[in-house]
């Protein structure tokens, strides 16, 4: 192997330039404002910043749900700008997981239906062994015939989290997936989270507000007005939250 | 409130617009009914004015029963002889279609459509209506006339030389003399008007030396009493009658109001069964519409609103639309009736100019009719509404109460039952009237299609899960999905699905008669009809008994006779009497003898009786009935035989003979001929083939044959009626693309997640089609077994000749619930592409 391909390898999502405008004019928005960054293979990443900072837009053009106005965004070594709306839907499907902040699972379907639903709708068989191996971790096995309405919210969300691992995709992207939980709830999604890395070997990218969130991840990036403007290595809680605190005062 | 009303509806125009669209529709047709029939009451009054306008008095023969005999033509000379008289000439008319004049390319004017009729003609244009246009009256036999327009649409120029086919046979090289004009602008109404002179008429229609009616015009002066008191002292005293030009003009008007109020009601039928499936689309439009806000409500609430004013605005919102697609549905219905014009028009119908009339009647119709739909189907989602407690402004997912379950499953079984109750006594014992039975028969049916809708949703889920299989076994994810979308709402569905088995089921039920009708005249011909050619006169005027002879004189066959058919007061009660000759007669029918036997010869005046009328006359074989005619001749019959199957006659049969003595006319109504033993059907070919020719009037057809034109004109007369049936299929489909449309708007956030998660645009329209599909398959199968119980009541309700065993189309009912599947396809098409093309980001945060 040559060294570009173990590069190619390592990365499983990079932004080179990212910018998004909204509107035009006197309305005119810069979300995203030049990102650059590189999000590792096999690495929990959280990225944070204020409220209204481009946190979820930049997740959204990871994750080829919207589209930038310059730059360029990488899933592994594919250059989304250059696919169509179709590849796109395709590649979400087969390379990349979600975790919404709510809203995360289809109300007709149970909670395994939930989480083979991309393979399913890959018509694809999931790796049993996998699966298995994911249920296991998520320990929700005696409620997977259960619809989402007799679910807890950490339930769902965990649910959710068991989905986005069940293909085994190229990188997981998780927009406050604790936001609606309580602490003890939020504690149980995050350290599921945090196994799937280590154990299974997952990328993860988790837009959060919240520094005890941010302490399970391996590294914190902080985003203001659509600029990366810092980042850290395995954060702390207490680390964190200086950081915001000095990242306000700008 | 009132502004929040307004509010409401501005913000959710398009939710509204196909609950709009299906009450226009509905109010359209009715108020198409009412202008399309005002317009021709209207336009055949004046008609009837032209037709006349000129003729004072009528000297006409009457009887109580049947055809009465013709005057004597010398009572026309007579009158002209008497005081107070400018004009007077006797009439002769055809029947309709009698005669047919043969077209330059060698073909006939179908008789399928408007008639041909053909008169006597009567020089004074006051007396006849007509004029001459071009060349000059017909006065030699072989000379005929005709309308200007028949003239030009069907290519005959004056001075041609053309053949004509007449109940005596063919009349070759007949000259066209002129062309006429029907009252001033010739509104015929698409029939086909010929003439030929009096004698011509006599020998071809009537019989010599007779007319059939007398028309009279007074000179200026004249007192019409006293001449009516002078020509009554000179014609017999029984059996004619004098009737004034008043009598004549509100009888010739009530003549054409018969013809019009049918069309008229027809359409008024197929409308109300719309609006009727209308009431289903909206309801369910205002139920989810509802169902959606039911937050905002609670929000209202809980700001103090009270129920009675949440009611009160969702009450306020339904008369809206339905003052609003009234309005629009009054103006659709006068372009809706238009239309229809345009349609006869183009079918051959020359209408006279019809005024467009909007009467006030119709304008408060429209109204009444598109409000009250619209309000009455809102009246149990405001109430819904109403019963929305303010705590629902902050639960998630709060839903719009309603009644439980099983209330709602025991009221839709105690209205079925109670509707069925209805239909089984209307049927029992119908009442007197046709309308009266057609308002049971509607209540009873309205009665079950809302039982069954309200207890339907307990069928949904299940039904949705069974039809859904091979869908969500076939589709992957996209057709478990629709699988699941289908049965996740089962009112919904059951209200959805309900629209559309109306009219399905109505369709089922026509489908279902029509086919037991025809098993039922297959099982006939095989066992009550023993001969090999049935000849059918097509224009039903009856063809002469030359044909029956011509046919017996080639000595192919072993028996034939024509069957003629006039009225006789049997001991006091009027029966319908067929003569025939009795000889052949065993060898076509079979009578089922079961007293007495068939004459083997023409043996004086005997009568056949069917054994239910010989019991009723209280008769056996050899006692006397005295048979009186319309021609006033009494004939004593004996009692020759009692027969039992009743399935081609069940009236009284005598021979030829008495019909002669009696003075009925010498006409066929049809003809049954049996070959010679050994005669191969083949060889007798060419002879029918050259004796068809000389009769083209007629159908000669083997009892095969015969059968196969039965049941063509059966079919075509189920298409028509299913035809009009598809409005109210359609809007059933406009209901599914609604339900649907505002289903994926309820579900937008999910489409969503679906599509994040990497559902394609084409797997989320597939869903979305697929989800319509099993809602029409639900709603086409509730229809057709709907469709089956009504179809069976109707064919046991039927008397046993039509139909007594119920048959069931197998293939044509599998192909509408196919057919009503694909539409359902087609009906989503919108709402699914709306679907396919949300934003993603947009969608998941939408609220
Ligand atoms: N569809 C849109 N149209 C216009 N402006 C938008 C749109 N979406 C986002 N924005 C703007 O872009 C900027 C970044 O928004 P984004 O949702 O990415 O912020 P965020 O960091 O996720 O905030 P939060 O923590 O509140 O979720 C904001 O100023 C927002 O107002
Ligand atoms: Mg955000």
């Amino acid at each position: 192997m040559d060294s570009t391909s173990i590069t190619m390898e390592a990365t499983a999502a990079r932004a080179v330039g990212a910018t998004k405008v909204y509107g035009s004019g006197e309305t005119r928005v810069c979300a995203l404002d030049g990102v650059t960054a590189e999000f590792e293979r096999g690495r929990f990443t959280a990225i944070m910043g204020p409220s209204g900072s481009g946190k979820s837009t930049l997740m959204h053009c990871l994750a080829g749900l919207d589209t930038l106005t310059e730059g360029r965004v990488f899933i592994g070594d594919t250059d989304l700008s250059t696919l169509s709306e179709r590849k796109l839907t395709l590649l979400r499907r087969d390379k990349v997981g979600f975790v919404f902040q709510a809203f995360n699972l289809v109300p007709t379907l149970t909670a395994i239906e939930n989480i083979t639903l991309p393979m399913d709708l890959a018509g694809r068989d999931p790796d049993r062994e996998w699966l298995d191996n994911v249920i296991d971790t998520v320990g929700l096995r005696d409620r997977l015939t259960h619809r989402p309405s007799e679910l807890s919210g950490g339930q769902q969300q965990r649910v959710a989290v068991s989905r986005a691992l069940a293909s085994n995709p190229e990188i997981i992207f998780a927009d406050e997936p604790t936001g609606n939980l309580d602490s003890t709830s939020g504690a149980e999604v995050l350290d599921f989270m945090r196994h799937a890395v280590d154990e299974l070997g997952q990328t993860i990218v988790m837009v959060t507000h919240d520094p005890v969130a941010a302490a399970h991840a391996d590294r914190a990036v902080f985003l203001v007005d659509g600029r990366i403007v810092d980042e850290m290595a395995d954060p702390t809680a207490e680390l964190v939250l200086d950081e915001m605190k000095l990242l306000s005062r700008r | 409130m009132l502004k929040l009303t307004f509010r409401n509806l501005a913000a959710n125009k398009a939710r509204f617009v196909m609950t709009t669209f299906a009450v226009v529709l509905g109010v359209g047709f009715v108020v198409a009914s009412f202008v399309l029939s005002d317009g021709l009451r209207s336009s055949f009054g004046d008609l009837s004015d032209e037709i006349t306008v000129g003729t004072d008095l009528q000297v006409r023969p009457v009887s109580d029963f049947g055809e009465p005999p013709p005057l004597d033509q010398d009572l026309v000379d007579r009158i002209a002889s008497l005081d107070g008289i400018e004009v007077v000439a006797g009439f002769v008319s055809a029947d309709d279609n009698a005669m047919q004049p043969v077209k330059p390319d060698g073909t006939t004017i179908s008789s399928a459509g408007p008639p041909q009729l053909t008169f006597s003609w009567v020089a004074d244009q006051g007396l006849g209506s007509f004029a001459l246009v071009e060349g000059t009256a017909p006065d030699e036999p072989r000379e005929f006339a005709m309308d200007i327009d028949g003239a030009e649409a069907n290519g005959f120029v004056v001075g041609g030389s053309y053949d004509l086919v007449t109940p005596i046979g063919v009349v070759k090289d007949a000259t066209l003399t002129a062309t006429t004009r029907f009252g001033s602008d010739n509104s015929t109404l698409g029939a086909v008007l010929m003439h030929v002179s009096l004698g011509e008429a006599q020998r071809l229609f009537g019989s010599p030396g007779t007319v059939d009616e007398i028309g009279i015009r007074l000179a200026p002066d004249a007192d019409a009493t006293a001449v009516a008191a002078a020509i009554s002292g000179i014609i017999p005293d029984s059996g004619v009658e004098i009737v004034d030009q008043a009598t004549l003009n509100s009888e010739q008007k009530a003549d054409f109001n018969q013809g019009i109020n049918i069309i008229g009601n027809v359409l008024l039928g197929f409308a109300i069964v719309s609006l009727f499936v209308s009431i289903f689309i909206i309801y369910n439009t205002f139920s989810i519409v509802l169902g959606q806000r039911v937050r905002e409500m609670g929000l209202l609430r809980a700001l103090g609103a009270d129920s009675r004013q949440i009611r009160r605005t969702v009450l306020g919102e339904a008369l809206l639309v339905g003052l609003f697609a009234s309005l629009i549905g009054l103006i659709a219905g006068v372009g809706i009736a238009r239309g229809l014009i345009a349609l006869f028009e183009a079918l051959g119908a020359s209408l006279p100019d019809a005024p467009t009339i909007v009467a006030l009647r119709t304008v408060i119709l429209a109204l009444v009719l598109g409000v009250g739909v619209t309000v009455v189907s809102s009246l149990v989602p405001a109430r819904a509404a109403a019963g929305i407690a303010p705590i629902a402004a902050l639960r998630d997912g709060a839903r719009l109460g309603s009644q439980s379950s099983r209330r709602r499953s025991l009221t839709g079984a105690a209205l079925i039952g109670v509707g069925l109750m209805f239909g089984v006594y209307g049927l029992a014992n119908p009442p007197g009237t046709t309308l009266a039975l057609v308002a049971v028969l509607g209540l009873a049916a309205s009665l079950v299609f809302v039982g069954v809708s309200l207890a339907s949703h307990m069928l949904a889920r299940p039904v949705a899960r069974v039809l859904g299989w091979p869908i969500a076994a076939g589709m992957g994810t996209a057709g478990r999905l629709a699988r699941e979308n289908a049965s996740r709402n089962p009112r919904r569905t059951a209200t959805t699905g309900a629209a559309l088995m109306i009219g399905l089921s109505l369709v089922s039920t026509v489908l279902i008669i029509g086919e037991s009708v025809k098993s039922r005249l297959g099982d006939l011909l095989e066992t009550s009809v023993q001969a090999d050619y049935l000849i059918v006169d097509d224009s039903e005027a009856g063809v002469t008994s030359d044909l029956a002879a011509e046919l017996a004189a080639t000595g192919q066959f072993s028996a034939v006779t024509g069957f003629r058919y006039d009225e006789a007061r049997l001991s006091g009660t009027v029966s319908e009497v067929v003569a025939a000759d009795l000889t052949s007669l065993g060898r076509l029918l079979s009578l089922d003898v079961r007293s007495g036997a068939i004459p083997s010869d023409e043996a004086g005046d005997v009568v056949l009786l069917h054994m239910d009328q010989a019991d009723e006359l209280g008769v056996v074989v050899g006692d006397v009935v005295p048979a009186e005619f319309a021609t006033g001749t009494t004939i004593d019959l004996t009692v020759a035989a009692i027969f039992a199957d009743d399935t081609v006659i069940g009236s009284p049969i005598v021979p030829n003979a008495v019909f002669d003595s009696a003075g009925s006319a010498d006409v066929h109504q049809w003809v049954a001929a049996a070959l010679a033993d050994g005669m191969d059907p083949d060889l007798a070919q060419p002879l029918i083939d050259q004796i068809q020719q000389r009769y083209p009037q007629v159908s000669i057809d083997s009892a095969a044959e015969f059968q196969a034109r039965f049941e063509a004109s059966i079919d075509s007369a189920l298409a028509v009626v299913n035809a009009l049936l598809a409005l109210a299929v359609v809007i059933a489909l406009i209901g599914i693309a609604n339900t649907l449309a505002l289903s994926v708007h309820e579900r937008t956030r999910e489409l969503g997640l679906l599509r994040a998660v990497g559902m394609t645009r084409r797997q989320v329209r597939r869903m979305v089609r697929w989800e319509a599909a099993l809602v029409a398959m639900f709603g086409a199968m509730l229809g057709v077994a709907l469709g089956v119980v009504f179809g069976w009541g109707a064919v046991t309700a039927l008397p046993v000749n039509f139909a007594d065993t119920v048959t069931i189309p197998i293939r044509r009912i599998t192909v509408l619930v196919v057919v009503a599947a694909g539409a359902g396809l087609l009906a989503a098409w919108l709402p699914a592409r709306r679907a396919g093309r949300l934003d993603v980001l947009k969608a998941i945060s939408h609220t």
